[in-house]
């Protein structure tokens, strides 16, 4: 009987944790403290090393383990190559555990699009929806 | 880890899952702990020998892909057979539980493998894939410990 409950118990939270999970995916996010940001760049040097000189850097954290990071990576070059001042960057974090923790990124892909100052803009989860993330690049690009 | 193709119709991974969620399903309601560990070697099959001879790939293989139709669409094995090692290491602890006697255990152990075979057959949401920074955020002491 107790293997019953658990048994419908799972697939309920599963079910809500799946729609959650896909109402949230590709979503771009700006955090309040990221607007809160100055100027100054907060972000690791391992992050400011790989950004573009001038416009926009979308910088991809990525690990070995992860299908949809290709999808991603597609996605975003195709953007990016099509864009004026944008860029597309990738990082895999398989290795370097500690950098996903100082950048706050539980999962991959996770993608931050990075202003010329080193200034984090925005960040999306999942892979991208392309009009959306392209609507919220728009004022930061020239 | 290097047998089997590296790239797979992603219809079959979708399959293999919905056919492990009947399996786990069956073994929560049962407590039947062998069926348990017959799902923990198809698991370690997948992982560690590929998708080239995993059961529920074969089943897929044989009787459902000729009657689906050909895809060009490839889907990478690496984060599938990730996913089928995190499978294999909560079916093991389950069967120890159930084995031993100590049934929340195996129910709590099942229970997580069920949530993320049915969120993978339903929403293609790898768990096993996205979790794996999370596992290795929350596991580098142990490792940095044996360096």
């Amino acid at each position: 009987m107790t293997g019953v409950l658990v048994l419908v118990g799972t697939l309920v939270l599963a079910t809500v944790a799946g729609l959650v999970m896909r109402s949230r995916n590709g979503r771009v996010r700006t955090t309040a403290a990221t607007v809160a940001t100055v100027a100054t760049s907060d972000l690791p040097a391992d992050i400011t090393s790989v950004l573009a000189p001038g416009g926009v850097t979308l910088v991809q954290l990525s690990t070995t383990f992860c299908a949809p990071c290709r999808h991603t990576r597609v996605l975003l070059s195709d953007l990016a190559s099509r864009t004026d001042g944008l860029h597309h960057t990738e990082l895999d974090l398989t290795e370097r555990p500690e950098l996903a923790k100082e950048l706050a990124v539980l999962r991959t892909p996770t993608t931050l699009a990075v202003d010329r100052s080193g200034t984090e803009i925005l960040r999306v989860g999942g892979v991208p929806r392309r009009d959306e993330l392209l609507a919220a690049l728009q004022p930061h690009l020239t | 880890m290097s047998a089997g193709p590296s790239r797979v119709d992603p219809r079959g991974p979708r399959f293999a899952a919905w056919v492990t969620t009947a399996v786990l399903a069956v073994v929560l309601v049962t407590g039947w702990w062998p069926l348990l560990a017959a799902q923990a070697v198809v698991f370690a099959i997948g992982a560690f020998a590929g998708f080239g001879v995993a059961p529920y790939s074969i089943l897929y293989r044989t009787f459902v892909a000729p009657r689906l139709g050909p895809t060009d669409e490839r889907e990478d094995t690496a984060p599938l057979r990730f996913a089928q090692g995190v499978g294999f290491g909560f079916a093991v602890v389950g069967v120890l539980g159930y084995a031993t006697g100590l049934t929340a255990l195996g129910t709590v152990a099942t229970a997580f493998a069920l949530a993320a075979a049915f969120l993978n057959a339903a929403f293609a949401f790898c768990l096993g894939c996205e979790t794996y920074l999370l596992i290795r955020r929350f596991t580098p002491t142990k490792e940095r410990a044996l360096r």
